[in-house]
């Protein structure tokens, strides 16, 4: 889970983490509909864009290299659904464009998510007026999702030191049943924190 | 009046069994009780009743007193505000994205203002020890300390009784010293249902031993843990911390 | 799929958004009056799902594949809970890992949120009516999982075209997703089926509601197959410039969707070909999801539980 890392390290205090959470969230959003507005073609914008979001990054103390490391992981998908425009009019030129103007924009979602953590962006959503019981799934949600994964990958590490015919149904049958399993676990411990909630009050 | 009064309690599990089996308890106010016996015994059912999360559909009849007010449908509520209780996995307590929001949900419940607020969570996170421990992820946190948030999320409400199931399961020995050493302080009357026997010796003057729902001894815990063949009889056994606390037992 | 950002243009990105906003707010009002039991279940169930989409299940050659599990969470919790359930791990996912573009979103709730488990749902609804039993249920669950699975990437390829995306993106989306579906189908089959074998209460138990609520579901993927029909036929029936020109002009897309259309000359046929090509493929997809759908019944369900009475979704 290394969002959950990256989050972590975002506790130290540069001038970005004292802007309020919602300036950030929607200085994101504004610069991304800005970058996808622009037409094609206009590398020197783009590379002022940039430039600007590296100078950003360095003053908020991220390090490139994770930007980097996560540009990477997402890249293959732009790339491949870009490349349907080599085979279009716009051509190379298109392909270039939109593949510049959607790094961009990814580059600003890291950004985003390196300097703020999950829980302004909730308090952001609650400001807005965010349907009660959309927010409650997403906060509990977040709370949870460590706690499962760590117990997927559990699971998982208990079914494979017994298992000894690899073959891959039997895989997919395992991590099927592991899976299932999760479910079966979740859905028990949602009674309790339901039990929880209740004892503290909950309305 | 005594804090918690249990008459001739019985509850049966949707499947038949029985999990309790007329249990009469009475604990005075500000008391230290431990609640043990063999796994299944019906401790952890037991505890449930203590603040009305069980039977699931409370009735008139109130087998169940708090400070001398039956447990019924409509002061379940106000019992939950004296009544604290602390589940055996703290990540079912902790069910707040933040240390700072869960021990706060409390509070909120009970509508004090935001300053309030945020005063009592602070107050309530340096008596546990965990200042400055307000942004951290729950995720992030030690056993221990995850249990501290536990008790502090307990604390914040003010609770005049504290239930705890199995408090120190799951601790390294530093873990445990630390729960034990708070606990001492803390004026509250208690209910623990442990398997520590530790615990029981250095905490709990008197300790209530069940088996399979029936409330087999009741007394000073120094007399029923020292009692070997009872201890053996129930899934137990004489904890030896008896012979350096109290080598004349 | 998850698009990123960039792909989509302002005008579809904002009309989806528009879309999926609104359909998220009937999806909300509808669980809402689920009872505060379950809740916690909803977190539960998003935390589940997107646990469950990072565990790898490996398919060949250093390639693997994983669960979406649109389908799944709306047997388990219930379509109304699934789409806030999606919905809520779409958003996560993107603003926590960058996975799809934030004016993307709208889309993507659209596609993945939206209309996978609500067809699904539609699909899995109808089938287990029609074929009772454990049994029944695992062909349904399994058919409706590459049914959503392809309704998502139609939704997606028409957001792309009418975004200007070369008019491949059609029959490139459908064609690889009418593959990527029988893996879903396998995996919510395998899943749904050892959850059964353990625990059959926890399926959602709304299927057991009167049959006209069972309607609305029926009804709503009766018109986006209806619109899937539309978008999918037309071009065999007009030319397909003419056809998508009329559409996009209609809803004032026509300038965005200008490179969509082919130069002249000769063009045509191939784009004929290919719609008719990609037709025939689903066709045949289709049949074969579903017969596949019923090996994996029989496969993962014992023969004893197969007609049990009761058990009648």
């Amino acid at each position: 889970m290394n969002a959950a890392h990256t989050e972590a390290r975002s506790l130290s205090r540069t001038w970005m983490q004292r802007l309020p959470a919602s300036l950030r969230l929607a200085a994101a959003f504004a610069l991304i509909t800005a970058v996808i507005l622009l037409p094609a073609g206009h590398w020197r914008v783009y590379a002022a864009i940039a430039g600007a979001l590296v100078v950003i990054a360095a003053a908020a103390r991220v390090s490139m290299l994770s930007v980097l490391k996560r540009l990477a992981l997402l890249e293959p998908i732009i790339i491949g659904v870009a490349a349907l425009s080599l085979l279009g009019p716009a051509g190379l030129r298109g392909f270039l464009s939109i593949l510049a103007k959607s790094s961009l924009c990814l580059f600003v979602m890291i950004l985003l998510s390196t300097t703020t953590r999950f829980t302004e962006i909730l308090r952001v959503l609650r400001a807005i007026h965010t349907p009660w019981l959309l927010l409650t799934t997403l906060t509990l949600m977040y709370r949870y999702i460590f706690v499962l994964a760590e117990e997927g990958h559990r699971m998982r590490r208990a079914r494979l030191s017994r298992t000894f015919n690899r073959g891959r149904w039997r895989t997919w049958k395992n991590l099927g049943t592991v899976i299932a399993q999760l479910f079966v676990r979740s859905s028990e411990r949602a009674e309790r924190i339901y039990a929880a909630m209740c004892a503290r009050g909950w309305k | 009046m005594n804090a918690i009064e249990i008459s001739d309690l019985h509850f049966r599990y949707p499947d038949g069994k029985i999990a309790l089996d007329g249990i009469s308890l009475s604990i005075p106010e500000g008391h230290t009780v431990a609640l043990i016996g063999p796994n299944g015994a019906g401790k952890s059912t037991l505890l449930l009743h203590l603040n009305g999360l069980l039977p699931e559909k409370l009735g008139q009849d109130g087998r169940v007193k708090i400070f001398d007010r039956p447990i019924t449908a409509k002061n379940v509520d106000e019992i939950r505000r004296d009544v604290g209780l602390l589940f055996q996995d703290p990540d079912d307590q902790i069910f707040c994205p933040t240390v700072f929001e869960d021990v706060a949900f409390g509070p909120q419940q009970l509508a004090l203002g935001d300053q309030a607020i945020a005063q009592r969570v602070t107050e309530v996170l340096d008596r546990v020890g965990l200042s400055g421990f307000d942004d951290r992820l729950p995720h992030h946190l030690s056993g221990g300390e995850k249990r501290r948030v536990c008790l502090a999320g307990v604390l914040a409400c003010d609770c005049r009784i504290l239930v705890l199931d199995e408090p120190t399961s799951d601790l390294d020995p530093r873990g445990k010293r630390q729960l034990k050493d708070l606990l001492r302080q803390l004026p509250a009357t208690k209910v623990i249902a442990t398997h520590d026997l530790e615990l029981v010796a250095e905490l709990c003057p008197r300790a209530v031993l069940m088996d399979a729902g029936r409330l087999i001894a009741d007394g000073p815990s120094l007399h029923i843990l020292a009692d070997e063949p009872l201890m053996l009889q129930h899934g137990l056994e004489k904890p030896h911390i008896l012979q350096h606390l109290h080598p004349h037992v | 799929m998850h698009i990123p950002d960039g792909f989509l243009s302002a005008r579809t990105a904002a009309a989806a958004a528009v879309l999926s906003a609104g359909a998220l707010g009937v999806a909300l009002n509808v669980a809402r009056s689920l009872p505060r039991r379950r809740v916690p279940l909803m977190g539960l169930t998003a935390a589940f799902i997107f646990a469950a989409q990072m565990i790898n299940f490996p398919i060949a050659a250093g390639t693997s594949g994983h669960l979406v599990g649109a389908v799944l969470a709306a047997v388990l919790v219930g379509p109304a809970a699934a789409v806030v359930v999606m919905s809520a791990v779409l958003i996560v996912q993107c603003v926590l890992l960058g996975d799809g573009g934030l004016t993307a979103l709208g889309a993507n709730i659209f596609n993945m949120a939206v209309a996978a488990p609500v067809f699904g749902y539609a699909v899995y609804g109808l089938i287990s009516r029609l074929l009772p039993g454990t049994r029944g249920r695992i062909v349904a669950a399994a058919f409706a999982g590459w049914c959503a699975t392809v309704i998502a990437a139609l939704c997606c390829a028409v957001e792309l075209a009418f975004s200007g995306i070369h008019w491949v993106v059609f029959p490139a989306m459908i064609n690889v997703h009418l593959l990527i579906g029988i893996g879903e189908a396998t995996l919510t089959a395998l899943i749904l089926s050892a959850i059964i074998r353990t625990r059959p209460e926890l399926l959602d138990a709304s299927a057991a509601e009167p049959a006209r609520r069972r309607m609305i579901p029926l009804v709503v993927a009766g018109l986006l197959v209806a619109i899937a029909l539309a978008v999918f036929i037309s071009p065999l029936g007009s030319d397909w410039p003419d056809g998508l020109e009329k559409v996009a002009e209609h809803f004032g897309f026509a300038a965005s969707s200008r490179t969509v259309l082919p130069p002249a000359l000769g063009l045509d046929s191939k784009i004929r070909t290919t719609a008719w090509a990609t037709a025939l493929a689903s066709a045949v997809g289709t049949v074969l999801a579903f017969g596949l759908s019923l090996l994996l019944a029989r496969w993962l369900v014992p023969n004893r539980s197969a007609g049990r009475n009761g058990e009648h979704p």
